[in-house]
Formats: C-alpha cells, structure tokens, sequence
C-alpha cells in the first residue's frame, strides 16, 4: 500500500508555481475589487467632464458638492450646470446600471449554463425584449402606461430564455455549440417577429419603435435612470443573494441535486431575475452586446468563479465598460453619435472570437 | 445490525422501462459494499435512487428506518453523499471551495460558513490527504486528485451513508490503492460506504461484502470470493470465473475466460 503519495508531476503546473500561497489569491481579489472600486468614479467623472462641451473637473466636483449644501455656490455657468444635471448625469449612471446589470446578467447566465461563454445577448434576451417591447407600442401600451414596454421587454427576455433553456437542455446537457445555435435560431425568430410588427405598426408610433429600436442613451433622462435603477439594484442584490445556490448549480445538475438543491426552481428564478434586469435595460438602452460576456469572463480568471466575488465584480467592470464606451460613442462621431451598442460589438466581439477558439482549443 | 440504509423490493423506471425490478439491499454503519454488475444492469441507477434522486416506482429506500420520501431534501443530503465518477465542476473553482460547497445541505443559500463548517472541510480535506492542493484551481489537478476532490466534497457532508458511482474507473493503479485506502477510513469511522466497481479482482479485494446486481436483481449477495464463484455470477457476466488461492494469504488471484 502506497503510504502517501507525493505531489503529483503535475504539482507545479501553471508558471511552477508552489503550491503554498496563502495570500496570492485574496490578495489579488482585493486588488482586483480596489482597482474596479476606484475605476468607476474615475470612468464616471469622466463621462460627465468630457463631451461636445468640455466641462471643467474641478467645476463638475464643486457643482457636484454644491447640490448637497458642500461648499460654495457651483461655479459653473448655467449652461454648464444643465448640461451636467439634465444630460449627462442621468445618461452616466444609466450607462452604469445598464453595463452592471447586464455584466451580473452574463455572470449568473455563464454559471447556470455551466458555460463561460453565455451571454443575454447570444441567448436571444436581447431581440426577445426587442419584440416584447415593440408589441407593447404596437399594441398602444405603451402610450398610455410608461411602465408597458420595459415590462413587456422583460416578459420577452424570460420567453426567450425559458425557449432556449427547454430547446438546449432537451438533450441533456447542453454543448456550447448547441446553446450558441439555439439562441441564433431564437434571436431570429424574436427578429423575424419584429420585422413583422414594424411592418404592420401604426404610422404614428413608428417613431418611438425607431428612437428605441437605435438603441444608445442619447436624450435618456430621470425617468429612465428611475426605470434602470429601480429593476437592475433589486434584480442584481436577488442574484448575488443566489449565489451560493449559483456555485453548487455549477457542479451540475446531479451533484447540486445531491447537495440538496432544488435545482429546476433555482433555474427558473434566475432566469426571472436576469429577464428582470436585461428586459428593462434592452428598453432603456436597446441592444449593448457583449458586455455581459467580456466582463465575466475576463473576471472569472482573476477573482475565480464563486458568485459572490464574480458577480459583484462584474457589475463593477459592466459598468466601467459601458460608461466608458458611452463616452466613446458620443466622442468619436464628428457630427452625430456611434450606436452604443456598435462600439461595444467593435470590443467585444473580436474578444468573443478569441475566447471562442481558446475554449473549443482546450476541447 | 440494523441498517442505515435499505432498499426493499425497489423498483425504478427510467422511461418506460424498468431498470431496477425489485432490489433488496441493506447496509449497516461501518459496512463496506462492493457493488458489481455487466453494463446495463442499473448499478448506476441504484446508487442515485438510494441518494434519493430518482424515485421509486415501487418499493422503497428506507434511511435510518424511515423512507425517503419522509425526509427533507437538505436533511438526506446531510446523510447520504454521493461521489460519481464524472466530475463536471468548473475548472477555475479552487479545490477548497469546491470541497466547501459540501456545506450546502447544512448551511443552506444565505447563512454564513460556520467554525463547524469550516472543521468539516478541513478534516475532509486532510482525510483525502489533499490539504496542500486547497487552493489550486481544479483544472490544474491530475485525474486522480480531482477524484479526490470530489471525494472530499461528499466527505466534508459529513454523511452516515457515502455512495461511490465508479470512483476509480479513471485512476491509475497508484491513485486507486491510495482511494480505496481511504474510503476504509472512512467506513472505519463508522461511515456505510457503497461503491459501484467495474473491476472485479478490485471490488472483491477491496470489500469483504460483494453484491452482483443483474437484469434490475440483486443476484448475489455475500462474502466477496463466494459471490465472484457463484454461478449467478458466470450467468451475469457470461464468462468462467475462477478464483485461485495464493499461497501466504487469504486473498485470490481471478482469472476470467470467456465461455465458449
């Protein structure tokens, strides 16, 4: 009988490193959470600095202390103070919320379908928010309750998901190739949907369908920063509070069911939640793909896959991502705005692609 | 012996078709049990339906006496482990949280990990003597350490019943020895430990009890080299089995040829 076995050959793998490390993987968490802590106010202020009319840093902070009675009166002119208070603040948080909600999004996505590869926007949540969102202008909803259409983008994010999760998992588990295929198949059936009510929609509500269709934050104020807080905060504290069921779903499905978890409902309530959060910001912000993939994925290598540091970092990186890619898209264009959601295609696809080969790389 | 866990007359069906036909299997705290049988024979169905992951379609599993059914699913995975021989967990998580998250039945979505909790992970990682890959991502272990991984997960549960669904079917003859060594521990620790073994010299070495499951019966049960002689045995497997004393020991060296 073997006494005890040494350190396999394979002890020293990944940069020989020694196996006692007490303090390298916390310590480069915290770091990862200092760094991601201290780019947001950076990329926010920024934002709100930046732009067609520069305003100064030290007027924004002052202006900025001044609405809560610090300090003196705000020193900037009373354009400068509109376009702070009335553009750009709302549109920088919103582009916050909308980057952090949809990072948390991809984060819970990429861990119940035990893939680091999922993402809303390549599962069809996007275009099946799109079409419910469109059916509730259509439909007149949307005129008579502000409400309708982020609701009803919500019910077509869930209807989308719920299809691709009863599709992909028909057959067991799901290979990547087959979640990615199903929500191809999903998001153009949802598109093809879409089509068909632009095509028959009043000529009257044209209009807001295309304002909503074109996506970005241009001309987003208060009550969209109220309808993006009010269900990305909510949406993304009940997924963080799932995420320990979120690691042991992780394991799979038959070792989670032997933990005890129940696994089906778990399912369905994350899928509710990621429908409450993706739907309403599809309807604030349109599509913004691939944030709730690059920010994940790239996270998951430092801070590892255990929900409750993957998902609160990733909100934080979703938002710096979008905030800044915001501030690129109304920078960039010489006389008229980038579509938000094309510069963060412009990043993250090229990432997707690289990623994609890496993992079909390792088989 | 009273048992802590028990199958009486279980019938499970998979689809239409019923995969167990009606087992009877008891096993005592402290027992080790070999489980073999051909492919097909629903050794794998058993040891889930005795986890209480597929349901009985008639008959019943009994635990601690009382049925399954009557249990709360966090307080049967607080008793009964079950450790397969796949082990889809991601590759980044670190060995010791995978092995943490054994806590779930007792500490539930919210409660923190407790002084307890954290004992019961210790000692599970120093039980499969794997405390110095704590930390390592589990991509980076051989197929035998993420065995053992798995292992300590179903140990760090803190069961009265371990159940084993080929644990050493990718494991070299080292990691195999040094596996099986330590599910003695375990049972010796008063642990009733279940393993589902596809080697036979290997099943009957391993434990003094050996139950033959055939076509959804179990069709022998009994002292290891008595069960592999059997004729239920030939018939199962359909090969002549032979058991050769060796000379200094109790042990036996089997040889198996097919029957013409």
């Amino acid at each position: 009988m073997v006494a005890r076995l040494p350190p396999s050959p394979r002890a020293g793998a990944g940069g020989g490193a020694p196996a006692e490390r007490p303090w390298s993987e916390r310590g480069r968490r915290l770091l990862v959470f200092a760094a991601l802590a201290a780019a947001l106010p950076l990329a926010l202020l920024a934002a709100l600095t930046l732009g067609s009319v520069p305003l100064p840093v030290g007027g924004v902070v002052r202006s900025a202390l001044a609405r809560f009675g610090l300090g003196g009166p705000s020193p900037l002119p009373e354009m400068g103070e509109v376009i702070l208070w009335s553009v750009r603040f709302p549109r920088v948080l919103i582009a916050a919320l909308v980057g952090g909600g949809l990072a948390a999004v991809g984060a819970a996505l990429q861990s119940l379908f035990r893939n680091p590869l999922a993402d809303a926007g390549l599962l069809g949540v996007g275009p099946g928010a799109a079409l419910g969102a469109v059916l509730a202008v259509n439909l007149g909803w949307a005129q008579h309750r502000f409400l309708a259409m982020p609701l009803a983008a919500c019910a077509g994010a869930l209807l989308a998901l719920l299809l691709i999760y009863a599709i992909a998992h028909a057959g067991g588990r799901p290979t990547l190739s087959g979640l990615l295929l199903t929500g191809l198949a999903v998001s153009a059936l949802a598109a093809a949907g879409t089509s068909v009510i632009l095509v028959a929609i009043e000529e009257f509500r044209v209009r807001t369908v295309l304002f909503w269709l074109a996506g970005g934050l241009e001309g987003r104020g208060y009550e969209h920063l109220a309808l993006a807080a009010g269900f990305v905060l909510p949406g993304t504290l009940a997924l963080l509070l799932l995420a320990r069921p979120l690691d042991v779903l992780s394991l799979g499905e038959e070792e989670a069911a032997a933990l005890s978890l129940p696994v089906h409902g778990v399912r369905i309530v994350v899928f509710g939640l990621c429908a409450l959060v993706a739907g309403p910001v599809t309807a604030v912000a349109g599509a913004v793909p691939f944030v709730g993939l690059v920010a994940p994925h790239a996270l998951r290598a430092v801070v590892g896959p255990l929900g409750r540091h993957l998902l609160p970092a990733s909100f934080l990186a979703g938002a710096v991502l979008v905030v800044v890619a915001d501030l690129a898209a109304r920078s960039l264009g010489q006389y008229t705005e980038l579509p938000l959601g094309s510069v963060t295609a412009f990043v993250g696809a090229p990432y997707f692609l690289l990623a994609l080969r890496g993992q079909e790389g390792r088989g | 012996m009273s048992a802590v866990i028990e199958a009486r007359g279980l019938v499970v069906d998979r689809g239409r078709r019923s995969v167990l036909r009606g087992v009877d299997l008891a096993l005592g705290a402290g027992e080790a049990l070999s489980l073999v049988g051909p492919n097909a024979a629903g050794k794998s169905t058993l040891v889930r339906a005795l986890a209480g992951l597929l349901p009985a379609a008639r008959g019943e599993v009994l635990l601690q006496g009382r049925p399954l059914a009557g249990w709360a699913r966090s307080a049967l995975a607080q008793r009964v482990a079950l450790v397969a021989a796949e082990d889809e967990a991601p590759d980044r998580i670190a060995v010791g949280d995978r092995v943490a998250l054994g806590r779930y039945p007792h500490r539930g979505a919210l409660a923190p990990m407790t002084g307890e909790d954290r004992t019961a992970v210790a000692r599970a990682l120093r039980q499969t003597e794997i405390e110095h890959l704590a930390r390592r991502p589990l991509g980076t272990l051989s197929a035998g350490e993420r065995q053992l991984a798995s292992l300590a997960r179903g140990l760090a549960q803190e069961p009265s019943v371990l159940l084993l669904d080929e644990p050493a079917s990718h494991l070299d003859v080292r990691h195999q020895l040094h596996l099986f060594r330590i599910l003695d521990d375990v049972r010796q620790r008063g642990v009733a430990v279940l393993a589902v073994i596809h080697d036979l010299p290997r099943a009957a070495a391993w434990a003094p009890r050996l139950a033959l499951l055939a076509e959804g019966r179990i069709a022998a049960d009994g002292p290891s080299a008595e069960v592999l002689e059997s004729e239920a045995a030939e018939r199962a497997f359909g090969v002549a089995i032979r058991g050769v004393p060796v000379v200094d020991g109790p042990e036996r060296l089997w040889r198996f040829e097919e029957k013409s």
